[in-house]
């Protein structure tokens, strides 16, 4: 009994992990050359609904999930345009995106299934492989989850070794310290900021879509619920790190798995009490409280040639 | 900023000689910026079938349609522009308060509490006085863990405010799910996870008691002293002096012998108690009794209207009474014309994006 509500609750935690990952992932590049995209949850947001509705006219989820990837990209594209090239400031302009991706989401999603409909979108199935779930414990919970799962951990290695090993990542490193000398030394600042701000937005499409098409199969207003801000927050927690910003992604995961972990054991705790825990640690976390760590020097200032 | 970037600026404006300076383009920004998204929240409900005249017409009935309906707008301006002066003054000390949301709901929360326990026999209008003063207390400790945040640990108050709005959220939920908090008892014809009403003593005494019908309440003298007193602070006193100078640049003011920390608490601790105000004014005013959702959506609608309003008093005056009307045609054309309200929202998103991408545009940098 217990051993099976264990392997509930870290199915789940990985589960609702992943969106964090993804997002975490692709964020954590982005901020690393010095944009914050505070519309990351936009983005996901966008994305989960294009997948599904994709997934919905198509019967595909891939094709779902593709163009859940490139709504996501557009977003951030806009969103790029605004923060490097108009240099306007990257957390209003994020609020923005995340209060209109929440209108046209929830717009749209009334015109064209309807206030009432539930209609289930074709999603991905989860692996269940047989050989990994007579495992105990650990079997089922790392079986029952689609492969996007492992497609985000996956991501995580392509983000550490992009930033590590790349002449990308030197540049995103340099254009997210010092931008006057990362220009001097004739790396183009503005260029490197959009590919920052693009991958944040690829990454982001892939948790959005993973949440509609994926996790639930359905699409639901503001389904996204604060993931964004979240998986930014993951990023803060993280130390601007790969990986530790997946540990982060999966503590947060975990918190918010516990809401089904307590009342299966029967404890008597609060749901309401443990909904606000993610955000708590997350709180905590970005105080400083648990280990100390600097920030991109560039991070969220913009840049211009010429001016100081 | 440096003077080179200045006078690029200054010669991208293309006015004409004879307009320059007349209408500044920081009045220009927002309302072309609005009645552009306005615009196109009309063509979106063209192309998606609505009928245009039909949805303006519950629009306006919504807003101005009869004098309950322009007492709802109005209340709702009250509550809107209460989070706006918070976010315009924090914003003077450079801080951005995007947490109101969180300070409404936690204001509303303390004053529910204080008005079902303990305020509502109390005599010459300390019924509604103290919960209301309890309300912007509680708003007001909220916006302030921010800010000890800020000064203490140097925490980003943007991710600060808004994680505690997610933490304020569930507390709410909790109050009104937890029959030893503040939920009704279920011996009800219903059972909904709502709080009991406030007593009547609590009720924020009515403008216009002799209508009848208008819901305006006194929270609408109470808003207006409140512009005036944050319009004369940030314009016309040493502390708004030194809000600025904490902004502007943090290491020099503390040289200058300022208490920058203390500055940092205190600007967001006003602006949380403005919100949290905002809050209790909404459950006081009109609303008289506790839900888990009362809060949706006002904090970042007052937000935007601080957004807007570029640091006056003023354009949160005018900003809130647009999102007040704005909010209350787009309820009504949601249940006569049965076009979502989430058009008011895109618009919102637009005007937001709108305003904060022709920033470089003008002179003066929203918040930045």
């Amino acid at each position: 009994m217990i051993e099976e509500q264990l392997a509930v609750f870290i199915g789940s935690g990985l589960r609702l992990a992943v969106p964090l990952i993804f997002a975490g992932a692709g964020e954590m590049l982005s901020e690393r050359a010095g944009v914050l995209n505070l519309s990351l949850d936009g983005m996901m947001l966008t994305s989960a609904f294009t997948a599904a509705a994709a997934s919905w006219a198509t019967g595909s989820p891939m094709a779902g999930l593709a163009a859940g990837v490139i709504a996501a990209v557009s977003v951030a594209y806009v969103q790029a345009i605004l923060s490097v090239t108009l240099r306007a400031n990257q957390l209003v302009v994020g609020i923005g995106f995340n209060i209109l991706a929440l209108g046209a989401t929830t717009f749209l999603y009334r015109e064209i299934f309807g206030p009432l409909s539930r209609d289930a979108i074709p999603g991905f199935t989860q692996l269940n492989w047989s050989w990994l779930t007579s495992i105990p414990v650990i079997g089922p919970a790392l079986s029952h989850q689609t492969w996007l799962a492992y497609l985000a951990i996956f991501m995580v290695g392509v983000t550490w070794a992009l930033l590590k090993y790349t002449s990308f990542g030197l540049a995103v490193r340099a254009v997210g310290e010092d931008p006057r000398s990362a220009d001097k030394a004739g790396i183009n600042v503005a260029r490197t900021r959009y590919l920052g701000v693009l991958y944040a937005g690829a990454l982001a499409g892939l948790g959005g879509a993973f949440l509609s098409i994926a996790d639930s199969n359905t699409f639901t207003e503001n389904m996204t619920k604060g993931a964004g801000y979240l998986a930014i927050t993951a990023v803060i927690f993280g130390g601007w790190t790969p990986w530790r910003t997946l540990g982060a992604c999966l503590l947060f995961g975990f918190a918010t798995a516990l809401q089904f972990l307590v009342p299966a054991l029967q404890l008597d705790v609060p749901v309401a009490l443990l909904l606000l825990l993610p955000y708590l640690l997350a709180l905590i976390a970005i105080a400083g409280f648990v280990g100390k760590s600097r920030q991109p020097a560039a991070l969220t200032i913009p840049f211009a040639r010429g001016a100081s | 900023m440096s003077k080179s970037e200045f006078a690029v600026k200054s010669s991208s404006l293309s006015w004409p000689d004879g307009l320059k300076g007349a209408i500044p383009l920081q009045v220009v920004v927002p309302v072309v910026a609005t009645i552009g998204a306005l615009l196109i929240g009309l063509l979106i409900i063209a192309i998606t079938g609505g009928s245009v005249s039909e949805a303006v017409e519950a629009f306006w009935d919504g807003m101005a349609g009869s004098s309950f309906n322009i007492g709802s707008s109005l209340n709702r301006a009250i509550s809107l522009g209460l989070v706006g002066l918070g976010f315009i003054f924090a914003n003077r000390a450079n801080l951005t308060n995007v947490g109101g949301e969180g300070q409404i709901a936690i204001g509303g929360m303390f004053a529910t509490a204080m008005a079902l326990h303990g305020a509502g026999s109390l005599p010459f209008g300390l019924a509604f006085i103290v919960p209301l003063f309890v309300g912007a207390l509680a708003g007001g400790c909220w916006g302030a863990l921010a800010g000890v945040l800020k000064a203490k640990r140097n925490t980003n108050e943007v991710i600060s405010t808004l994680l505690l709005s997610f933490i304020a959220l569930p507390l709410v939920y909790w109050s009104v799910e937890s029959f030893h908090l503040l939920r009704k008892p279920i011996s009800d014809v219903s059972s909904l996870p709502e709080s009991p009403e406030i007593p009547d003593a609590t009720k924020l005494p009515l403008l216009f008691p002799a209508d009848g019908s208008s819901p305006l309440h006194i929270g609408l003298p109470l808003a207006i002293v409140a512009v005036i007193v944050v319009w004369f602070v940030l314009r016309h006193t040493a502390l708004g002096l030194k809000l600025r100078a904490v902004g502007l640049n943090e290491m020099a003011s503390r040289r200058a012998g300022l208490r920058a920390s203390w500055l940092i608490i205190l600007a967001m601790g006003v602006s949380g108690a403005l919100g949290g105000l905002g809050g209790a004014i909404m459950i006081l005013g009109q609303q008289y009794y506790l839900t888990s959702d009362f809060s949706s959506g006002y904090g970042f609608d007052g937000l935007v209207v601080g957004l807007l309003s570029r640091g006056s008093a003023v354009g949160v005056v005018i900003g809130a009474l647009l999102f007040g009307f704005l909010r209350s045609g787009s309820i009504n054309m949601e249940i006569t014309a049965h076009i979502p309200s989430a058009v008011v929202l895109i618009c919102q998103g637009l005007i937001v994006i709108a305003i904060a991408g022709s920033a470089i545009l003008m002179n003066r940098k929203p918040n930045s």
